[in-house]
């Protein structure tokens, strides 16, 4: 590329971290589309504008999700970034790769786009930034031959994900890998034909820890918890004690429902009184782990600020348990998504809804049982509604 | 445009084809893991078995002629396997430990940083910014580098009281989801947009927009055809624009981004919770929003001198109070502080206690 | 497929810009479900399209 190009975007050349700028001047290289999109870049940071325009008609036969349609506003200008359309690429749950796959995409994607990815987008998506319109069908073509498929977009449910789970990581409760690819392929249709008000998340985490934050990212949250006692290793916890580590200090007196006592070195737990929170368990994972029954807690509502504020996903199943072939959830699944599709107004999410019609309206169409779970204390105003069949006709 | 030929609604591949043969022999049976050193981790299964994994910070924004030479390091240290985590690091996984040294020499040449685990800040959830989305008020990768510059340290070492998780949005549609992170970085509009009046008949639909104001600010405007903006009701969220392109929101003299502060996602100790407004207003100041870098820091290191073992930076703030909060960083309180939308009454203060 | 139906959507359809998938069930007084299920057949064979402005609707493919 040219010396002094981009000036602005040089800067970001310099310090330790790695420079989004230098691997793009590689690419520019090669393509010029992603010189073109330096470029375009470089003009954003000089005017403090954007430079891309809202999205017209562009998809795949079939598909009405999964590309997103953008252009730039100075086309004479940057001509290869013109059309510079976006594919979102379904990843494989937990974003494991072989090389393999990993090459495959790149081949793909030197052939047809920019070069330029996203690994990974916000939902999960394998990013594929920046396609011309007359190459959008081929692309897809020559993904799908090497087996890969495209994620949600618009209306429509979005790519689930899930957490590293059982593959690597001792704290799942429930098969996050094996529930999102089966949840994945079950709705194909409604990840890639949008029919709905608006977007619907599912994002799926092995413990309460939530390294996904399904409960702030998505609109169902599949969260692994378990309901009997944690198990405690006590030749492990003096291990602990032994090597200096503060069982008192920083895990008995952190325990947010005092339900851990340390005398006689020994750690001992009161079952009834253990909110699952994980935090003694992540600082003492040789010595203590989640107990036998395990399950998934169901969250329903999450998301960021548009339009309504942002909601953290809140308790709708305290406990179920996740067994393949997971038709309980299946079916709750589609009873949300019909009463949500029923009632809700364009671009309204499914936790709008729920705070516009009430929790109780909710609750009897989706044949949810109220339980105390669902909220962290009882309302405090008296305007309760009663159904027409709980009370005698008035006159 | 080309044949159809493709098969359609195959979905990704199956992830048990993308296990390395240690991931599919021990799925399930992990007993427990350490952190070695800073992103250096060992998953210990219930029949001994080790996995190593070496978490490597990435841009996110990557050519593929970056992945191209990560996989050629999976391929020399891995067999060909590796992962991305949900915070956009990449995660070598090894069998042998004597090779994860010669793995950390060759990143290190790549210059690629190892980290971002334990009690450190790991990488920065981020949006498209200016780089590829039509709503952003600011960028996104460049406001990233930036910080993670600054904070480098803290992502490849392991000394903050507990870990601190940053994330960026270019915009208050927050595909990001910044809304629980220690730290929020979010691009915000302070002006009402300009109606393009002889467009906006033409490309978008007058009762679309009306509705998609929350405020109700929006009104048809019958004699021109089109809408007009009660200013006092509009808080610039943008939701117009996005619905209908002849609702300029965009304004370079005025744009920038707020800060917001002491979110969490995990159910450890405290319940999840948002981040709140620290800084309602930063200026775009590209390429390396010193402003923003600077404030970044200054909460940073507040929280670090101030805070105890293991408290995240909302546990912080909840303990000390956010009245400590502002005097502490000497951020200064004001109104734009006070939430004004549906949900205000219960941040308002119903009690005497509080710190003086 | 219910050819009645997919001739009814299609009919709609040709008099509108575009629509979501709820608008064409209540102008033709079927059922959402169904039209959903003759929406994503339309779009498979391509006949129908999506597009995206703050929310997804559906078009006659090529329509303008």
């Amino acid at each position: 590329m040219a010396d002094k190009e981009t000036p602005l975007l040089d800067e970001l050349e310099k310090g330790p971290w790695p420079s989004f700028v230098k691997d793009m001047k590689r690419m520019g290289e090669k393509n010029p589309a992603a010189r073109d999109h330096l470029r375009l870049l470089e003009k954003s940071y000089e005017d403090k504008l954007v430079h891309w325009k809202h999205g017209g008609i562009v998809g795949v036969q079939g598909y009405g999700g999964g590309v997103i349609g953008r252009y730039s506003d100075m086309p004479e200008e940057f001509p290869h970034v013109r059309e510079f359309h976006t594919f979102r690429v379904n990843q494989p749950s937990g974003w494991f790769y072989t090389t393999e796959a990993l090459r495959k995409l790149c081949d793909v994607w030197e052939t047809y786009g920019s070069g330029m990815t996203n690994f990974h987008g916000s939902t999960g998506d394998v990013i594929l930034l920046g396609a011309p319109t007359e190459n959008l069908q081929a692309c897809f073509n020559a993904l799908s031959e090497n087996g890969f498929d495209l994620g949600g977009s618009g209306s429509d449910l979005r790519t689930p994900s899930a957490c590293v789970g059982p593959a690597r990581c001792e704290y799942a409760c429930i098969d996050t890998l094996d529930l999102c690819h089966d949840l994945t392929m079950e709705f194909q249709d409604e990840i890639h034909r949008p029919m709905w008000p608006y977007k619907f998340k599912i994002k799926i985490a092995g413990c309460p820890n939530d390294c996904v934050a399904a409960i702030a990212r998505s609109d169902f949250s599949i969260i692994g918890t378990w309901k009997d006692a944690l198990k405690i290793d006590q030749d492990a916890v003096k291990e602990y004690a032994e090597a200096g580590f503060d069982i008192q200090g920083l895990v008995v007196d952190k325990c947010p429902t005092k339900a851990l006592k340390y005398e006689g070195g020994r750690l001992e737990l009161v079952p009834e009184d253990c909110t699952k929170c994980m935090h003694c368990i992540n600082k003492m994972p040789k010595a203590l782990r989640p107990g036998d029954e395990k399950g998934a807690a169901l969250l329903i509502g999450g998301k960021a600020t548009i339009l309504q504020s942002a909601f953290l996903s809140w308790v709708i199943v305290p406990w179920m348990e996740m067994k393949p072939p997971y038709d309980e959830l299946k079916d709750l699944l589609r009873r949300i998504w019909e009463w949500w599709d029923e009632n809700g107004k364009v671009r309204e999410r499914v936790g709008e809804l729920i705070y516009r019609l009430g929790m109780r309206n909710f609750l009897k169409a989706v044949g949810l049982k109220p339980v105390p779970q669902m909220v962290f204390r009882p309302r405090a105003n008296p305007y309760i509604f009663w159904w027409p069949e709980e009370v005698g006709k008035n006159g | 445009m080309a044949k159809v030929v493709a098969k359609t609604d195959i979905g990704p591949p199956h992830y048990s084809n993308m296990l390395p043969p240690i991931v599919k022999e021990n799925y399930g049976k992990w007993a427990y893991h350490e952190i070695l050193t800073p992103g250096v981790l060992v998953h210990v299964s219930e029949n001994g078995d080790k996995l190593y994994t070496v978490r490597v910070g990435s841009p996110r924004l990557m050519s593929i002629l970056m992945v191209r030479e990560i996989c050629d390091l999976a391929d020399k240290y891995c067999d060909g396997y590796l992962r991305f985590t949900s915070r956009h690091n990449i995660e070598f996984l090894l069998t042998d430990e004597s090779k994860i040294e010669p793995l950390i020499a060759d990143l290190e040449k790549m210059g690629l940083p190892v980290g971002g685990t334990g009690h450190s800040a790991s990488n920065i959830i981020h949006t498209q910014g200016w780089l590829h989305c039509h709503t952003a008020a600011t960028d996104a990768s460049g406001i990233v580098k930036a910080i993670m510059d600054d904070l480098y340290e803290y992502f490849v070492d392991m000394k903050l009281p507990a870990k601190l998780k940053v994330a960026v949005a270019c915009c208050l549609n927050m595909c990001g989801a910044v809304h629980c992170s220690d730290i929020a970085i979010l691009g915000i509009h302070r002006t009402v947009p300009k109606i393009d009046h002889e467009r906006l008949h033409q490309v978008c639909e007058i009762p679309t927009v009306v509705a998609s104001c929350p405020t109700g600010a929006i009104r048809p405007d019958p004699k021109r055809k089109s809408v007009k903006v009660n200013e006092e009701k509009c808080m610039y969220c943008g939701n117009c624009y996005t619905m209908c392109p002849a609702m300029q929101i965009m304004d370079p003299e005025n744009d920038g981004v707020a800060i917001m502060v002491g979110g969490k996602v995990s159910n450890a100790r405290t319940a999840p919770m948002f981040s709140r407004l620290a800084i309602p207003f930063l200026p775009n100041n590209p390429p390396r929003w010193p402003e923003v870098v600077e404030a970044v820091r200054n909460i940073v290191d507040t929280w670090i001198r101030d805070a105890r073992e293991g408290e995240r930076v909302g546990e912080w703030i909840e303990r000390i109070g956010w009245e400590r909060f502002f005097e502490k960083t000497g951020i200064p309180f004001t109104e734009k502080h006070i939430d004004d939308y549906i949900f205000s009454v219960p941040t308002f203060r119903s009690t005497t206690q509080f710190k003086s | 497929m219910n050819e009645e139906l997919r001739q009814k959507v299609l009919e709609y359809l040709g008099k509108v810009d575009k629509a979501k998938n709820k608008d064409i069930a209540v102008a033709i007084g079927a059922k959402k479900s169904e039209v959903d299920k003759v929406v994503n057949q339309l779009a498979r064979e391509g006949v129908v399209e999506f597009l995206y402005i703050g929310t997804s609707y559906v078009k006659l493919a090529g329509k303008e």
